[in-house]
């Protein structure tokens, strides 16, 4: 089936018991998620191949089953055999192809290990097509199969069970951001200097990834040093603080849903004005687009991303940086889903010129840059780690011909795998957060510099 | 005999129309997505984008690399409008000046050399074989044809009985196979231009550094 299966495939286990009623089962999800949008595009494709090169798994694996045409068949196979009448009555002529144990294997190797739901084959398909969207509709009806790789699985549950995906109890949380305050008031010089928890009426409610208190606290000081220089009203919640939903990957809706309708209780018990949401690329397109989709309503509330916050504390003059303090040259990676699907492509541009003194783009950049690998759970799927390395070439290539020392990446799976690269392909890079190189670069105003 | 072929033309264009109309109607019954999240952006400007520069070869990477293709490919279907405008002044007796007929002509000659071309790529390179199915041949195959009848009939006459035959076929085949995203082609750009449009992220910017 893949690289890394071990001889006990739970996967393949789980396919091989699969009987006629499970298919039927994963035909009706699949056709729920179908509306006239997806089914115009399964329409669509007239197989002109040009969306190869536009994929990362493509350019690595040199494969068919990497070609986003190829990835995309495999779902408009499923369609037309069950919901188009030449699918119906001459498969063999249009490619009409039954959802069997063959189908189902298929779609868990390509669709979940050769995607990363990054949206740049959508974006260079010459029709325009939303290919990510029609993978992430098959990922679905996996999921009603019980066959999403175990890893991401688990992710999903157990920020199902624990209210966040690294599973932290409540009072390490609090403990944590306590601690971390503390580091804030030595970093800035000033006991008054604060990590707000649960402060209802805060203009902002502030989110982070998990990996965030676990792994990476800097960036918890770095964006609390920002909010104290703008002398910002803001709060973190006790309860719900988790930015990621990994259902967007699994393909899970109602889980997405689950998860983001948490934050929403958040924002509503604590009354703050906007939501804003940490760096994570998938966590800014889960809450600002797709959550209100998920949960079909509309938010009353504005739900922005940190990027937007510091960019404005910026014009406003509400923040002042000295580019100096951040001397070597920094290139900027693009998360996909926060600029390709997100739309927040100029705010961190805005930012670095500001922060640095020797800012370089890649090439290609903004909505046209290339995913890193990480996102589309892959780096929660090890069954999948060993392509997903390969497939970061491109992205790594692009790094090496910036001459950057420095990658800001604004999404933390970026940085993960950003990392992972810098040491497989030997780029000697730093990565860091856009909030981390701007904490690095503040002025505060006591006259202590930061 | 020329008159009740026109006659079959005409109605399968009917046909193919009403099969058309169906198959919208049965796409749309699949339920309409009701967009909740805040706009970031206009969806208008992204429809306009796609629509207008973003059919430009150098607004997408996959058209810049395979110029050929895509160039082929826009010849192709411009050809296949100017065929449809000549068929459509045949059947409708509509006066087309010389000049006119003249641009029509080379205009489908150069349609049919790309559909050809694109037919043997589709047959020649193995990645492009594994993608494609009976179905994909046979819609190239039949508007090539339909192409190179129009070629000879601005010409001559003494093909006009082929002419409208391989037309009737042409418009027969159009709901049940892959010429049917002449109709989903325009309608899945209006929903992506919408999406990225909402979302802020086209029209992409002109001056990328």
């Amino acid at each position: 089936m893949s690289e890394n299966t071990e001889k006990r495939d739970p996967i393949e286990e789980r396919i091989k018991k699969l009987k006629a009623e499970d298919f039927e089962k994963a035909l009706k999800v699949f056709h729920k998620k179908l509306n006239h949008e997806y089914v115009t595009y399964l329409n669509s494709c007239v197989h002109c191949g040009l969306c190869a090169d536009s994929c990362h798994y493509y350019l690595s694996q040199k494969d068919i089953q990497s070609l986003p045409a190829f990835k995309l068949s495999l779902a408009t196979e499923v369609f037309k055999k069950y919901w188009s009448f030449m699918g119906r009555k001459v498969s063999w002529w249009t490619g009409a192809k039954k959802l069997d144990h063959e189908m189902v294997r298929e779609w868990v190797d390509s669709l979940f290990g050769r995607c990363t739901l990054c949206g740049r084959c959508s974006l260079n398909c010459t029709v325009g097509i939303n290919i990510h969207y029609l993978i992430r509709a098959a990922r679905s009806a996996l999921v009603s199969l019980g066959l999403v790789p175990p890893g991401l699985q688990s992710t999903v549950d157990t920020a199902l069970d624990k209210g966040n995906n690294m599973g932290i109890p409540k009072e390490d949380w609090i403990e944590t951001v306590e601690w971390l305050e503390e580091e804030l008031q030595e970093e800035v010089g000033d006991k008054k200097a604060r990590l707000p928890l649960d402060e209802k009426g805060a203009r902002l409610l502030y989110t982070v990834n998990p990996r965030e208190p676990m792994f990476f606290p800097l960036s918890i000081v770095a964006v609390g040093k920002i909010f104290y220089a703008a002398g910002e009203s803001w709060t973190f919640s006790s309860d719900n603080y988790d930015v990621t939903n990994y259902g967007l990957y699994s393909g899970d809706d109602e889980a997405a849903g689950i998860m983001s309708q948490r934050l929403v209780d958040s924002r509503n018990k604590l009354r703050c004005e906007t939501l804003v949401l940490a760096e994570c690329g998938h966590g800014f397109n889960s809450n600002r687009w797709e959550a209100p989709e998920w949960l079909s309503k509309k938010y009353g509330f504005e739900v922005r991303s940190i990027l937007e916050i510091i960019a404005g504390y910026i014009r406003e003059g509400r923040i002042q940086l000295d580019p100096s303090k951040n001397s070597d040259p920094v290139t900027l990676h693009d998360p996909c889903n926060l600029v390709r699907l997100g739309g927040i492509v100029e705010e961190q541009r805005f930012i670095l010129k500001h922060a640095v003194s020797h800012f370089v783009e890649m090439q290609p950049n903004r909505e046209k840059n290339y995913c890193c690998g990480g996102g589309g759970g892959q780096l929660a799927m090890t069954r999948f780690a060993q392509r997903r390395l390969e497939a970061g070439k491109i992205k790594a290539d692009q790094i090496k011909s910036t001459g950057a020392k420095i990658v800001a990446s604004p999404c933390h799976n970026c940085i993960d795998q950003i990392t992972e690269l810098n040491k497989h392909y030997k780029l000697d890079i730093q990565v860091k957060t856009v909030s981390e190189i701007v904490a690095d670069a503040l002025i505060l105003w006591k006259g202590k510099e930061g | 005999m020329p008159f009740f072929l026109k006659v079959g033309v005409l109605l399968a264009f009917l046909f193919a129309v009403v099969s058309l109309s169906v198959l919208v109607f049965r796409t749309f019954s699949f339920g309409k997505s009701c967009l909740h999240s805040e706009p970031r952006s206009k969806g208008r400007r992204g429809i306009l984008y796609v629509l207008g520069r973003g059919m430009m070869p150098w607004e997408k990477e996959s058209a810049r690399k395979h110029l050929p293709t895509y160039v082929g490919g826009m010849a192709y279907h411009l050809g296949i409008f100017a065929a449809l405008a000549y068929l459509f002044s045949l059947l409708f007796s509509i006066e087309f000046s010389a000049s006119l007929i003249s641009v029509l002509r080379w205009g489908v000659a150069v349609g049919f050399l790309s559909g050809m071309a694109l037919f043997l790529k589709r047959i020649l390179l193995p990645v492009m074989r594994k993608i494609s199915c009976p179905d994909d041949f046979a819609a190239n195959l039949l508007v090539n044809i339909f192409l190179v009848f129009t070629f000879i009939q601005t010409y001559s006459e003494s093909f006009t009985a082929f002419y409208y035959l391989a037309t009737i076929v042409m418009f027969l085949y159009i709901p049940v196979g892959k010429i049917r995203h002449c109709f989903f082609f325009f309608y899945a750009k209006v929903l992506f231009g919408n999406f990225y449009g909402r979302r802020g992220v086209l029209p992409s910017r002109i001056d990328q550094d």
